[in-house]
């Protein structure tokens, strides 16, 4: 997404994504501020500037009256450039030459839009510069509802436009010189009502041999922080150029800590890697003090997914980045409920669905709350500090508790599903209108009914009820620590035990009133992954997914074409998801089976290069073309760099050792690889795979307890040591 | 006010202080304001008119979910709509489509913001007063249900609003 790349007219450019922490500008790079996208089935238009995670616009667009005809800019470009987060287009209209700059804003947030116009005419001429946008104000997530009246201003630094706690501020440095709503004059003031369109012209006057510039700042959010941020004159707008260096410091800086990697015998995974790593910077959000996280993806679920954000932070993790994954477990564990809420369809325990600096959003899913125990000795493991996971040990205890009571005392196992009853009843009570999505269940595929006993759910319960006894403290009573355990032993057995499925030498998807759900999903690779079960019976299960009625050269479906339910655009039941992907890249890796491993990070890697540097949600399952698909998720990239690093160098880290556990999984033709810069601790590892040899280099305080398959080593810091690789 | 009402009401302000305590006023606060943006912003209030033989109404957006429907079905005060009775269309002189005729292959498109007008009729002809209508959509794209149910009083074309 961040690499440089060039259109011209005519052609069919990929999205692009402008964005700070705080904001965002979504265009396709023909020139104006608008992106149609495939969604859900029909053409929706993503373009606009948000912030705060709330949409702030719709298409936002500009046209140019010279000599009394009107021409729009994307059929004027002559050449367009996006680079890092600055978009910039180049047009000719009636012998002016015009440069148009945008970037997002961090602070107020939003985006600053500047058009420099130059004439080689003798004459001065007038301009009339056209503004053109949609207001939306609504959080990304109610993706589908635009609110219909607004509150609409003029003041002396601009338009103000609110809806309900939203607003927004236009301002420009060159003054309109006429308003308009949905096409019909406004005389500026106070105007409540419907608002489709908001509109203003500005006269330049354009001579020979000198430019006229005109700069828009539209910026906004929640309505409360806007008020409450300095108004920003006309003539104090950013300048574009310098808004977009910064950012690109900003980029420098963080990239420039993040570890390196080398693969000569695979550059394409080396290259996938620094695509991957971009991408998931991208994701990066503080909307507002006290809320760090990832957005999901982008266009639609451009907002802090809880549950997504759980699927990135192990990546972020090894990117060194541990005081962001720490903030971010922060962000989530706050807004933990602590008794049942109706209203939010939330149980006491639960961890939400979606969180934003303006409202929080539901909770009701079933998988959100159970991946935090285990993200919490992750972030401890990579960071060594203990200080987060004390503090965090309350919302823990009360996560797993969440968890017991969800419990089925015969087996162990974790009931998912019903979810969304709890909101149905809130809506009943308190609602004039209701309305809702019919899910019964809500895991990681919330399309499609995986009750009662998801596979992935026990895997993920197994794995939080571990960190949970892991992150036991001398304040944990013995009999807890013998509940937990027991449970973990019941449900290890129960996994294995009921979920075998003979026939197919794989695993049920899940279970229902005690009969097997016969359907076959990749989300049974968690528990391979896991390593809840032998490795002959693990072998089969990676080697029976591998087969193409669930791996299609661009990926792993979410369901076997060979189901009577499969469809190949259906969202969760049959389309090719990357995330998919990455469970069999990791299960495979797991099992022993590197090649199918590679193979698996390969497809990856090749959609990455497709999509240069983006990477869509998900894929038809009959042709590998994104359908109903975010044009970047992270659940597409980070996963990728966790498996990366797990899997193909085989590192497991505890730094409150600090110990490495090395066991790389590269193919036995691999001859070399490196990797710098790796964050543990205090300190730093370094790697170098030759020849079958490990050269591991730290800088920590502590020696480094290093661990091979066959050897070990204590490695001072400002040292290096050597073990075997294989 | 009924007994169920009160008991809902005081619910209601429970939960809204459990909220706040747990989340702060902000929060809870935004939360309001989204749900009474999708409460007004769905169905059009007021817009229900009864016609010659059923009634009419406006939705001022999509209920919840964009994108391509397949499938639209419909029910007043509980009872089941025939497909053929029910019909979507743009706005005011745009062409009616019947939902039967809507179907996966030939979905129904609603974005963000776009209005849509959908006529009951012929169904049995309500009384006076008020009318609860159920929407069902089904997307393209993602199988679960979206639906959509409110109630309004039914007026008489060309009353007031």
């Amino acid at each position: 997404m961040s690499a440089p790349s060039s259109t011209v007219a005519g052609r069919n450019p990929a999205p692009g994504l402008l964005r700070t922490l705080a904001s965002a500008v979504l265009l396709d790079g023909r020139g104006d501020v608008e992106l149609l996208r495939e969604t859900r089935g029909a053409e929706i238009d993503w373009g606009g500037v948000y912030a705060q995670h709330v949409r702030l616009t719709g298409p936002w667009r500009i046209s140019i009256e010279v000599d009394g005809t009107s021409v729009d800019l994307p059929s004027s470009v002559m050449s367009t450039d996006l680079e890092g987060d600055r978009f910039r287009s180049l047009h000719l209209v009636g012998g002016l030459r015009l440069v148009q700059r945008i970037v997002p804003l961090a602070s107020p947030p939003g985006a600053v839009r500047t058009l420099t116009i130059t004439s080689a005419e003798a004459a001065a001429k007038p301009v009339c510069v056209t503004s053109r946008f949609v207001p939306y104000l609504l959080p990304v997530m109610v993706e589908g509802i635009r609110p219909v009246d607004f509150l609409v201003e003029t003041g002396v630094s601009g338009l103000r436009v609110r809806h309900r706690g939203f607003a927004l501020g236009f301002t420009s440095d060159v003054l309109p010189s006429r308003l308009y709503v949905d096409r019909a004059s406004w005389r500026g003031g106070r105007r409540r009502g419907r608002a489709a369109e908001i509109a203003s012209d500005h006269e330049l006057r354009v001579g020979a041999g000198v430019s006229a510039e005109i700069r828009f700042l539209l910026v906004g959010g929640l309505e409360r922080d806007l008020d409450h941020t300095p108004r920003t004159p006309g003539t104090s707008i950013p300048d574009p150029e310098t808004v977009a260096g910064q950012l690109a410091l900003e980029e420098a800086a963080w990239s420039g800590l993040r570890p390196e990697l080398a693969f000569p015998d695979a550059p394409e995974l080396e290259r996938a890697y620094d695509q991957a790593r971009s991408a998931l910077r991208r994701l990066y959000t503080q909307p507002a003090p006290g809320m760090t996280g990832l957005v999901a993806g982008y266009p639609w679920y451009s907002t802090i997914w809880c549950r997504d954000l759980a699927w990135m932070l192990p990546a972020v993790l090894w990117l060194g980045d541990h005081a962001w994954v720490s903030a971010a477990i922060d962000s989530v564990l706050r807004l933990q409920a602590t008794r049942e809420l109706e209203l939010l369809g939330a149980e006491a325990g639960e961890l939400p669905m979606q969180i934003s600096p303006g409202p929080v959003f539901l909770f009701g899913t079933s998988d959100t709350t159970l991946h935090y125990p285990a993200l919490a000795l992750r972030s401890l493991r990579h960071s060594g500090a203990a200080g987060s996971t004390g503090s965090w040990k309350e919302a823990l205890e009360r996560a797993i508790a969440w968890g017991e009571r969800r419990t089925d005392p015969r087996t162990g196992l974790f009931r998912n599903g019903g979810e969304v009853a709890l909101l149905e009843r809130a809506a009943q009570r308190y609602a004039r209108v209701r309305y809702g999505i019919d899910a019964p269940d809500t895991t990681i595929w919330d399309s499609t009914d995986r009750r009662d006993h998801a596979i992935d759910l026990q895997v993920l319960w197994w794995e939080a009820l571990r960190a949970a006894v892991a992150l036991e403290g001398p304040g944990t009573d013995a009999a807890t620590h013998r509940r937990r355990t027991l449970l973990i032993d019941q449900l290890e057995g129960s996994i294995r035990g009921l979920y075998r499925w003979p026939e197919e030498g794989y695993l049920y998807d899940s279970l229902r009133a005690g009969e097997p759900v016969r359907r076959l999903r990749p989300n049974a690779l968690r528990a391979v992954s896991a390593g809840l079960f032998e490795p002959e019976v693990a072998r089969a299960i990676v080697r029976r997914a591998s087969a193409e009625d669930l791996t299609t050269p661009w990926g792993v479906r979410t369901l076997s074409s060979r189901d009577p339910g499969y469809r190949a655009d259906a969202y969760h039941d049959g389309q090719v998801w990357t995330i998919a992907t990455a469970w069999a890249a990791d299960a495979a890796f797991a099992a022993g089976e590197r090649e199918l491993g590679l193979t698996y990070l390969r497809t990856i890697a090749a959609r990455l290069a497709t999509e240069a540097g983006g990477a869509n949600e998900c894929y038809r399952g009959d042709r590998p073309e994104p359908y109903d698909s975010c044009f970047l998720l992270g659940f597409s990239v980070a996963p990728f760099l966790t498996v990366i690093f797990e899997r193909l160098w085989g590192l497991t880290p505890d730094a409150t050792v600090p110990r490495l556990e090395v066991r790389p999984g590269f193919p036995p033709s691999w001859r070399s690889a490196s990797l710098d810069g790796l964050r543990l601790g205090d300190g730093r590892v370094s790697l170098r795979f030759r020849d079958g040899e490990l050269e591991v280099g730290w800088t920590g305080p502590r020696p480094l307890e290093l661990v091979g398959r066959r050897d070990r080593a204590s490695v001072p810091g400002g040292s290096r040591a050597r073990i075997s690789a294989r | 006010m009924r007994e169920r009402g009160v008991g809902a009401l005081l619910s209601l302000l429970r939960q809204g202080l459990a909220l706040e305590i747990g989340f702060g006023t902000r929060s809870v606060e935004a939360l309001l304001w989204v749900a009474e943006t999708v409460e007004e912003a769905v169905y059009a209030p007021g817009s229900m008119v009864r016609t010659e033989r059923g009634v009419r109404f406006e939705l001022s957006n999509p209920p919840l979910r964009a994108g391509a429907f397949g499938a639209v079905r419909a029910w007043v005060d509980g009872t089941p709509v025939d497909p053929r009775a029910v019909s979507v269309r743009e706005g005011a002189g745009t062409p009616w489509r019947a939902a039967a005729s809507i179907s996966q292959r030939e979905p129904l498109a609603l974005r963000p913001g776009q209005a849509a007008e959908v006529r009951l009729e012929p169904v049995t002809a309500p009384g006076p007063g008020r009318l609860t209508v159920r929407l069902e959509l089904e997307s393209v794209a993602i199988p679960p249900l979206v639906w959509l149910e409110f109630s309004d009083e039914v007026r008489e074309p060309g009353g007031p609003a």
